[in-house]
């Protein structure tokens, strides 16, 4: 009872102080609106870059084994039965050379070359997905050692490539989470010092409440729960900008460099929404925390 | 008719006594029952190297009417803020209803608080919130609920004689009314003890005078009063116990004091 009377008293007196101290309440709101929109931005690219390496290591997990022209197809059967049994690979395709002409000619870029064409160059190949990207280089190099493999053209890998792409994506995501760890130490003490300054307009308060025998998670409470609703406020402002903003950025990244397939994800706007609203909250409130601990202190 | 503070405070409990009996008795502190508050071999030097206080030894009884009197930077000061334990003594110690303030754990501090009532020279009244609000918040702080909060509040106006002024802000208070106010706040809560620092260092000789007798009265329902104080008319009008402080130590404790004796001539203050 006594809890959800001093609840109460925190609830009603954050609320008021909220709006009488308005102008610092703002500057609080502001600048953690701000924090908030770049910590969303950073969390949008990074989403929309993990889209893109989903979709090239998509890929790249696929490699084809180029079949020797006269290898007998009862050798090719027996190997592509061999690949499947194998726990790295996920699926097995033949593709036979007519089959790969056939896709060759429906690409329209290809228009030109295949005017000239009079026989069928292309090799019959094996299309193996393979599980796990590290694993493309073990099959490549066993494929490499079977006698049905085309001498001149084994396979497609790049293992180059490969092993770039492995590591850009790591080298991203960790700038990724470092910006953001930098955003997070630099938004705690912004939002420490605006609170400070609003904690410091009611010092006397806060004196008086010492005096007259208040506890020192009840001096805090107001000023935590002050901070938590700054933060959703902010959290808020930010996250219907971001709402606001992201499809017609997606829409104008498309357009202008079409070859990163970036696309419009409504279904983390959800995640993005819980992500600033939260992290909104936990900054106004360790801000606050922390500006006030020093008058709260005896 | 003699009355220890404990029958007294007895009385007031029961309320078996009205207002104006008590203000005709003349409360006579209990020197042998187990004091309130007691200062032991006291040292404080404050880490600027000043010493404040040096050797204090005092006890104050249940019921007691204490001025600390002496020069601006005697130490006055120092012993208050000794007692409403925002400093702790650099030696000795201080009891305050049993407890020992040096040892005092901090998140018992809150609780010690709520036994004493404080009145200072500056008041320390809330200007945005008005007569009435200034005087609950010492309630609401507490987490009281709010029936017992309003009839606490409405009585402790009464006793100060601001009922009526429950809804003015303080900066339209004249001194006088503003220190009652503080007085009020101080009392709401039915304390044992009331520390008062300078309370009528603001005001006019005729309102200071009026401020004493709340104090005057509250002491004869049976709370201590220890009150720090340069109002040399006051003290020597009211003839109550007088421990002048002068350099850090007690100069002199009087049962029924004066505020000058011969403390502040030179010559004595040598010895």
């Amino acid at each position: 009872m006594m809890m959800f009377r001093n609840l109460r008293f925190a609830l009603s007196s954050a609320w008021q102080s909220f709006w009488r101290n308005l102008a610092v309440s703002m500057a609080a709101v502001l600048s953690i609106t701000l924090i908030l929109i770049l910590a969303g931005v950073n969390l949008l690219v990074g989403h929309a870059l993990s889209q893109v390496l989903d979709g090239f290591r998509e890929k790249v997990s696929v490699i084809s084994i180029n079949v020797a022209d006269g290898t007998p197809l009862s050798a090719v059967y027996a190997y592509q039965q061999q690949l499947s049994t194998d726990p790295r690979v996920a699926a097995v395709r033949f593709i036979t050379k007519e089959q790969a002409l056939a896709n060759f000619q429906a690409d329209p870029n290809n228009a030109a070359l295949v005017q000239q064409l009079d026989a069928n160059p292309l090799d019959a190949k094996l299309e193996v997905k393979v599980k796990a990207l590290a694993d493309v280089a073990g099959i490549d190099a066993a494929a490499r050692q079977w006698s049905g493999v085309d001498p001149t053209n084994p396979t497609n890998y790049q293992g180059d490539f490969v092993n770039r792409m492995l590591q850009l994506s790591q080298w991203l995501g960790l700038a990724g989470v470092g910006l953001l760890a930098i955003l997070v130490v630099v938004s705690v003490v912004i939002v420490m010092n605006t609170i400070r300054t609003a904690v410091y307009h009611r010092r006397k308060e806060i004196e008086v409440m010492k005096l007259v025998g208040a506890t020192e998670w009840f001096v805090r409470g107001p000023f935590v729960i002050e901070g938590v609703m700054t933060g959703l406020i902010a959290a808020s402002i930010a996250l219907s900008l971001l709402v606001i903003a992201y499809p017609p950025v997606v829409a104008q990244f498309k357009s202008d460099i079409a070859f990163i397939p970036l696309s419009y994800d409504p279904s983390f706007i959800a995640s993005l929404a819980r992500d600033l609203l939260l992290g909104g909250a936990l900054l106004g409130a360790v801000g606050s925390y922390i500006g006030v601990r020093r008058y709260v202190k005896v | 008719m003699r009355y220890t503070a404990r029958d007294l405070a007895r009385c007031a409990r029961r309320r078996q006594t009205s207002q104006q009996e008590f203000q005709h008795m003349v409360l006579t502190p209990d020197f042998d029952s187990r004091p309130v508050m007691s200062f032991q071999h006291v040292w404080k030097t404050y880490p600027t190297g000043t010493e404040a206080l040096r050797d204090i030894n005092l006890v104050v009884p249940e019921g007691d009417f204490l001025f600390l009197v002496g020069p601006s930077g005697a130490g006055k000061s120092t012993m208050v803020r000794l007692l409403i334990r925002e400093e702790k003594p650099t030696k000795g110690k201080i009891f305050v209803d049993g407890v020992e303030l040096g040892r005092m754990k901090r998140r018992k501090l809150p609780y010690y608080r709520r036994k004493i009532g404080l009145v200072f020279q500056d008041f320390k009244l809330l200007p945005n919130l008005t007569v009435y609000e200034n005087v609950a918040f010492a309630l609401r702080v507490l987490g009281e609920p709010d029936r017992l909060v309003q009839s606490r509040a409405a009585e402790a106006l009464d006793t100060v004689g601001l009922a009526g002024k429950e809804q003015t802000y303080p900066a339209n208070l004249s001194g006088g009314e503003q220190q009652r106010v503080a007085i009020a706040r101080a009392l709401v809560h039915a304390p044992r003890m009331i520390i008062a620092d300078e309370p009528t260092g603001n005001l006019d000789p005729a309102t200071a005078w009026e401020i004493m007798q709340l104090f005057l009265r509250i002491n004869a329902r049976g709370a201590t009063v220890v009150m720090a104080t340069h109002n040399r008319e006051i003290v020597d009008l009211l003839r109550r116990r007088v421990v002048a402080i002068d350099a850090g130590q007690i100069a002199r404790d009087d049962r029924s004091g004066r505020y000058h004796d011969d403390v502040s001539k030179p010559q004595i203050r040598a010895q």
